[in-house]
């Protein structure tokens, strides 16, 4: 691998970054600062980096260590859940419609976001940024038949954490 | 319709068994606005889960950061990328050899079709040292020319094969 430049290598790696920064930490300030330091730090240490396989994977398991590290400083829970609000797709249908839609993805959102950390970061890079089992255990620091597992009890709890409120619903 | 083949990826995918072409499967059946109702109640998880996938920085975040890391001071340790590329001498002259060529050619063919043409002594001076040791090689001109040319050709070939060797086209294109 060539030299890595920071605008073509490292820059299109932010928002996946970010993404997993907020999803520990809950907080979008927090996550900025977070993918700003990842970013940095992988920038200072681009010399050994031209070596590694992925540069991605690299920085998801910085980004992960340094936001658990952050976590674990403050106290995470009630008031950062109401910072990490979806963005909602434009659904079509009538306003009505929308606001029910609107409401149930906030509904999943705070379902997910009460989960355990662990939980919830194999969903993030699995479910939301689609990494294979290789690349997600690798930015979890765990083995690809340890990150099944976590997986599965994550999208399990996610499940019955949902058919649990809606069913309360009617 | 029978439902059972995403009935049975679904079950897959809850215990974390599915590939990564069965999840796109099982997302791209979800994202469908009419579903059976033992499904549908599923939807939007799968709705939450792909609408997180588009959420991202600012373009101001970029060059906030970017100015962050390309305006420290390179440590003596790594290597530092340069706007402006360096030449060595050898390779800035490279494009003057088939320059020079070309002009020592000209130079040559046309002092050598005048001396062949041109039966006059005082043309002949700034080439002949010794005027009266000078003899003819060939006695008509004509022919002095061909082979002059000849000669010339071969001469030539010398500088492109050099030029073709070069494995520098143009300074640009080289890394």
């Amino acid at each position: 691998m060539n030299q890595i430049d920071f605008r073509q290598d490292l820059l299109p790696l932010k928002d996946k970054i970010y993404r997993l920064a907020l999803r520990i930490t809950l907080n979008r300030q927090e996550a900025e600062d977070l993918t700003q330091d990842t970013l940095l730090r992988a920038w200072d240490k681009r010399v050994e980096l031209c070596a590694v396989q992925s540069l991605e994977a690299y920085c998801l398991t910085i980004v992960r260590r340094l936001a658990l590290d952050r976590l674990a400083l403050k106290e995470h829970a009630n008031a950062s859940l109401t910072e990490a609000e979806t963005q909602v797709p434009d659904a079509a249908g009538n306003p009505e419609e929308r606001l029910v839609a609107t409401d149930r993805l906030q509904r999943v959102q705070r379902l997910f976001n009460a989960l355990p950390v662990t939980l919830r970061t194999a969903l993030q890079l699995r479910d939301i940024e689609g990494l294979s089992y290789h690349e997600a255990a690798e930015a979890m620091g765990i083995t690809e038949g340890a990150f099944k597992v976590t997986l599965h009890r994550a999208r399990t709890a996610l499940r019955t954490q949902y058919e649990k409120i809606e069913s309360y619903g009617l | 319709m029978d439902y059972k083949y995403i009935d049975q990826l679904l079950e897959k995918y809850w215990n974390a068994e599915t590939s990564a072409a069965e999840e796109q499967i099982l997302r791209a059946f979800f994202a469908q606005d009419v579903l059976p109702a033992h499904l549908a109640r599923f939807k939007p998880l799968f709705d939450y889960e792909r609408s997180e996938q588009t959420l991202g920085l600012s373009a101001d975040f970029d060059e906030r950061v970017a100015r962050a890391a390309l305006g420290q001071t390179a440590t003596p340790a790594t290597t530092v990328r340069t706007e402006a590329r360096h030449f060595s001498m050898a390779r800035r002259l490279r494009p003057l050899y088939r320059a020079a060529a070309a002009v020592a050619i000209v130079t040559l063919v046309g002092t050598a079709v005048q001396h062949a043409v041109s039966h006059q002594p005082a043309d002949n001076a700034a080439w002949d040292y010794d005027q009266q040791a000078y003899t003819d090689s060939y006695k008509d001109p004509q022919q002095s020319l061909e082979l002059t040319k000849r000669a010339l050709d071969m001469m030539k070939q010398g500088p492109s094969t050099a030029a073709a060797d070069s494995t520098v086209a143009e300074p640009e294109s080289a890394r």
